[in-house]
């Protein structure tokens, strides 16, 4: 959706003479021209590279990688590892949801409501988890969900929870690695969902104060409607940036088990990548996570055309 | 006597520090654990009390002494400014872009970068660093530094829909007022997209910094190796040293608290003045 | 994390099969491969160069070896050790420079890999023997043993642990030198056994003691009893391989398939899985274990000599450790393999293949190795150095703790490694489907074992 008084901006350009013309159509590709250029060298050309090695055999140093057709295709599909890790995957990112929106969505009004001194402490504090080295943090969780000693079964404890072995469990790994991550997504979207609030204007709240507005209808009738546009971005760029986080999880405390049950498919074709030197299978594996991605993303904006259009 | 919206006020205060105190409570645990765990001895780590006891300073006297922990942290300052700077230098530009394009153009455009962001990165790394080998950048800056433009689309993303969200009457009164797109851009724009630089940068500093996988390709030498890598030299073989790495991890949160308070103070500047303008 | 074997023929011969496809068909993905196999070629033409620096082979000539190793550059005695090393080799060789280079021991394939793909290789590297069949299969190393002449290499290996030797040559031909070995023990914590009313100067010696002892601990010590640590937080399979081995079965046959659904590991499993649901062992990963015992928390545990001396560091001012050799089923002899890593050469031409040859030498010599134990706490694999006054006496009158691992030293089995490229796969279907179901989460041990064996083979077969 182009901004419309940048779009009038151009109709003005058409009465122009016809160099500047060309100079202003061709100014908004100029900007875009040194993104345009990255991408193709460091996303799309590895891209197709990744796609024609997924079609091959190969080990990184053999000096000819071999073909091997549609053979790394059919093994991840046949083998329960990856459609295993696939689900995971799925239940990884439903669960993260709520932590990529609501609850620092939550933490950032309450924090823009009453600015202030006060505010900009708890700011400071909610963002500390994110600065902690993801290894160090990785180690630290491994302390405190501890089975015998932990600090976690320590105080479940105090409320007469027997001690459980949290990251040992296959019942409870994938959710204990979800929500120890869960803890950075929220911090870093605290912050995201405040830069978001900064645009809009303190004038209209005031305003609907002085009309007899109470907090709750503020926040429902202007706060959310203004955030509804981030809460969708942030919950999908969740889905995008919170993997570097489980993956440091998963690699230090769990390696994707017990049983497979914090594995994933970027902990997966990681693993196809740089444990079994499988370079083949592990740009399918790539080529298949992109490529089922893309579906959703495409699923996705075509049932919020069809919306906009029953609206309109 | 109090009013009834005084009172339910107070009620709202006392239920939003409530709420607030919880949740930093929750979220800070690690890190202060991480902390007092840094002063521990090799045996003391492993009680369950949270506090040292005794404490020591030996485990910041190995990180500092026995490992190179300041150069690996300027090179990771300098790899992750780096990214930074050069994302945004890209994406800033291109984010004011795409809101000029027409409606389709724009889409198929915002599709494209949105793919650039569903690569796994772990599957572009080998086409990565079969480029760099050839160029002969392993072990430099630039071989570090611009195959992490590959997440440049991430920026572009977040900053289109800061720009989108800015009035248009703002920015249409500009233009009426005769000013040329660059400058629409640069005095215009940019100045209202300070907290959202400032988040975006905040964000994209983080990532870089807290990359793993690449930087232990691409600059294995010590000489241009990266904290991440570096803290990984601590769990070996012979046993973890989980003190040292704690310690090692206390020193390297320095850097990004400095980055967080100068970047934040833009963020936080703004909430101020929003309501001023 | 370790890694097996890929068929370096079976890739060539493929490559081959790379050039048929693109004659017969011509579409686009042909030119892309063709790009691909270039720019392969030209990233592995591009390490030419740098072997032609390096000409020189006369003694007085100055030469650089470069060396890969996970000790070097941590900051702990693994990296001063390592240090110490170097120095003391430089010292004694004017001539070559060591040119050393730090990993994270969990990254070295990895590394090995991607510098061999840039083309610039290491002269030499410790590479963990969990993974030195990936490496002999992945990487182009030459064989040690082929450097020297023969005169040379048996003065050179005189002295040295024969049986070692000859546990991890391939086809008679030690490819690689043990370097920095390990091999499980008991660690035991003295007080607790004091407080079960154990005496500490007579640990168990089997694994039914190793029951027997850990029962009592928990029942009148009010801490865990024993720890077998067969679930390795790195999927690494020696101490599965040690108890089947001790046992008297093996995991890997002879043809490099599995073995581990006969009786013998079969029996092995079902008595880790045992102590597990006696009470005798917390159902808990390596990790937590060794905490455990470092908080004072766990009477025993049986995993690799190499973390000796970090036990130690944690145990000081808060309890006694002592260590016994790895406990035995019944009275078949204890038959535990080694575990730590060996010291390959991927030197490209003959000055530095001779240079790393020097390196070794004295890496693998009676000083070398008086370092590494005293330093680093890995076996001396010269056993005489333990009472000779010149060398190790000293230390072992000090430091009990690796006396019962290098009594076992002769009694070693071989590491065995699957056969095919996807070893390292077959190696984590042991651990994760097999080995911790069993012990932690009481899986039927003969029916699990019987179809991971299964599923292994499935995938030792596949291309």
């Amino acid at each position: 959706m182009a901004n419309p008084s940048l779009i009038a901006g151009e109709r003005g350009a058409d009465h122009a003479p016809p160099v500047a013309r060309l100079r202003d159509r061709a100014r908004p590709w100029l900007y875009l021209a040194p993104l345009i250029i990255a991408l193709v060298v460091w996303v799309y050309g590895p891209l197709v590279f990744t796609g024609v090695l997924s079609f091959m055999s190969w080990n990184l140093t053999a000096p000819h990688p071999s073909w091997l057709g549609t053979a790394n295709y059919s093994r991840l599909l046949h083998e329960p590892q990856f459609p295993h890790a696939a689900r995971n995957t799925l239940v990884y990112a439903v669960a993260m949801l709520p932590f990529a929106t609501v609850v620092p969505m939550a933490l950032a009004i309450a924090l823009w409501k009453r600015p202030g001194r006060v505010s900009t402490v708890y700011r400071t504090l909610l963002f500390l988890p994110v600065v902690l080295a993801p290894v160090a943090t990785a180690i630290t969780w491994q302390f405190l969900l501890d089975p015998l000693s932990g600090l976690v079964n320590v105080v479940a404890g105090w409320f007469g929870v027997g001690a459980h072995n949290w990251l040992g469990d296959p019942s409870s790994a994938l959710y204990s690695v979800l929500l120890i991550t869960s803890v950075k997504v929220v911090a870093l979207n605290v912050l995201l969902f405040g830069a978001a609030l900064a645009n809009l204007e303190r004038g209209l709240l005031e305003a609907a104060a002085l009309d007899g507005a109470t907090e709750w209808e503020i926040t429902r009738h202007i706060v959310l409607p203004h955030l509804r546009r981030t809460v969708v971005l942030l919950g999908m760029l969740s889905l995008v940036v919170v993997w570097p986080w489980i993956f440091a999880n998963v690699a230090v405390l769990t390696q994707g088990g017990p049983s497979g049950s914090t594995d994933n498919v970027y902990y997966r074709l990681f693993t196809y990548a740089f444990t079994f030197f499988d370079a083949g299978t592990a740009s399918a594996a790539a080529v298949v996570i992109t490529g089922a991605l893309a579906l959703v993303l495409g699923l996705g904006l075509l049932v919020a055309g069809w919306r906009r259009r029953a609206i309109a | 006597m109090p009013s009834p919206s005084a009172t339910r006020r107070t009620v709202g205060t006392v239920g939003r520090h409530a709420f607030l105190l919880g949740a930093v409570a929750i979220m800070i645990l690690p890190v202060l654990w991480a902390l007092a765990a840094s002063f521990k001895t090799p045996g003391g780590i492993f009680d369950s009390n949270p506090l040292p006891s005794p404490a020591t300073l030996d485990n910041y006297r190995v990180a500092t002494r026995d490992f190179p922990v300041w150069r690996l942290l300027i090179n990771t300052i300098v790899m992750a400014a780096g990214v930074t700077l050069l994302q945004l230098l890209i994406a800033v530009p291109a984010a004011y872009a795409l809101v000029r394009f027409p409606p389709r153009a724009h889409r198929v455009l915002v599709a494209l970068i949105v793919i650039t962001l569903l690569v796994p990165p772990q599957s572009l790394i080998i086409p990565l660093f079969l480029t760099i080998s050839h160029l002969g950048w392993r072990n430099t800056f630039p071989g570090l530094i611009l195959p992490q433009l590959y997440g440049t689309g991430l920026a572009v993303i977040l900053l289109r829909d800061h720009i989108r969200a800015v009035p248009s009457t703002v920015l249409g009164a500009a233009v009426l007022d005769g000013a040329r797109p660059g400058e629409v851009l640069r005095l215009v724009l940019l100045p209202l997209l300070r907290p959202a630089l400032g988040a975006v940068a905040i964000l994209l500093f983080i990532t870089a910094w807290n990359e793993y996988l690449w930087p232990s390709l691409a600059a294995p030498d010590i000489d241009h190796a990266t904290i991440q890598p570096g803290l990984g030299a601590f769990l070996t073989q012979e046993g973890p040293e989980y003190g040292p790495l704690l310690a090692g991890s206390m020193l390297a949160t320095l850097p990004i608290v400095a980055v967080y308070l100068l970047a934040s103070r833009r963020v936080t500047d703004a909430f101020m003045h929003s309501g001023l303008r | 994390m370790s890694v097996k074997r890929t068929n370096v023929e079976e890739t060539n011969v493929e490559g081959t099969n790379v050039e048929r496809v693109a004659g017969r068909r011509r579409w686009s993905p042909v030119a892309a491969v063709a790009l691909i196999t270039a720019a392969v070629l030209a990233a592995c033409g591009s390490s030419s160069d740098s072997g032609a620096t390096a000409a020189a082979t006369g003694s007085d000539q100055k030469i650089s070896v470069s060396f890969l190793s996970y000790n070097y550059g941590t900051p702990d005695i693994g990296g001063k050790g390592t240090q110490a090393l170097i120095d003391a080799f430089e010292k004694a060789h004017p001539n070559i420079t060591v040119k050393p280079q730090g990993v994270a021991v969990a990254d070295v394939l990895t590394r090995l890999q991607t510098d061999t793909a840039a083309g610039s290789p290491p002269d030499v590297a410790q590479i963990g023997w969990s993974k030195m069949a990936a490496a002999y299969q992945l990487l182009p190393i030459v064989p040690v043993q082929d450097i020297p002449t023969r005169a040379d290499w048996n003065a050179a290996m005189a002295g040295f642990s024969q049986h070692l030797l000859s546990a991890v040559a391939v086809d008679g031909k030690v490819k690689a030198v043990p370097y920095t070995i390990s091999i499980p023990v008991i660690f035991y914590n003295a007080d607790l056994f004091r407080k079960a009313g154990l005496d500490p100067t007579t640990p168990p010696t089997t694994v039914a003691e190793v029951k027997k002892d850990a029962l009592a601990i928990k029942e009148k010590a009010g801490a865990q009893g024993a720890y077998f640590a067969v679930v390795d937080s790195g999927k690494s399979d020696y101490l599965t391989q040690s108890v089947i081995a001790s046992n008297g079965g093996r995991e890997v046959g002879p043809d490099g398939l599995p073995a581990f659904d006969q009786p013998a590991a079969v029996g092995a499993l079902a008595a880790m899985q045992d102590l597990t649901t006696s009470g005798a062992q917390p159902a808990i990963t390596a990790t937590n274990a060794v905490a455990a015992f470092g908080a004072g928390k766990l009477g025993m545990l049986i995993g690799s000599t190499a973390v000796t001396a970090s036990l130690q560091k944690a145990a000081t001012g808060r309890f006694e450790l002592r260590t016994a050799g790895f406990p035995s089923f019944g009275s078949r002899p204890a038959a535990p393999t080694y575990s730590g890593a060996g010291l390959a050469v991927l030197a490209k031409d003959s000055a530095h293949q001779q240079a790393a040859w020097e390196f070794i030498k004295f890496l693998t010599s009676a000083e070398g190795f008086t370092i590494i134990t005293s330093k680093i706490g890995y076996l001396p694999l010269r056993p005489s150095l333990a009472t000779d006054p010149k060398y190790l006496a000293p230390y072992f009158a000090a430091n009990k703790l690796l006396s019962p691992a290098l009594a076992q030293l002769d009694s070693v089995s071989p590491y065995r490694s699957f056969t095919g490229k996807r070893a390292s796969q077959a190696v984590v279907a042991v651990q994760d489907d097999a080995v911790e179901p069993i012990v932690l989460r009481g899986a039927n041990p003969a029916s699990t074992l019987s179809s991971v064996a299964g599923q292994v083979r499935g995938v030792l077969g596949q291309k």
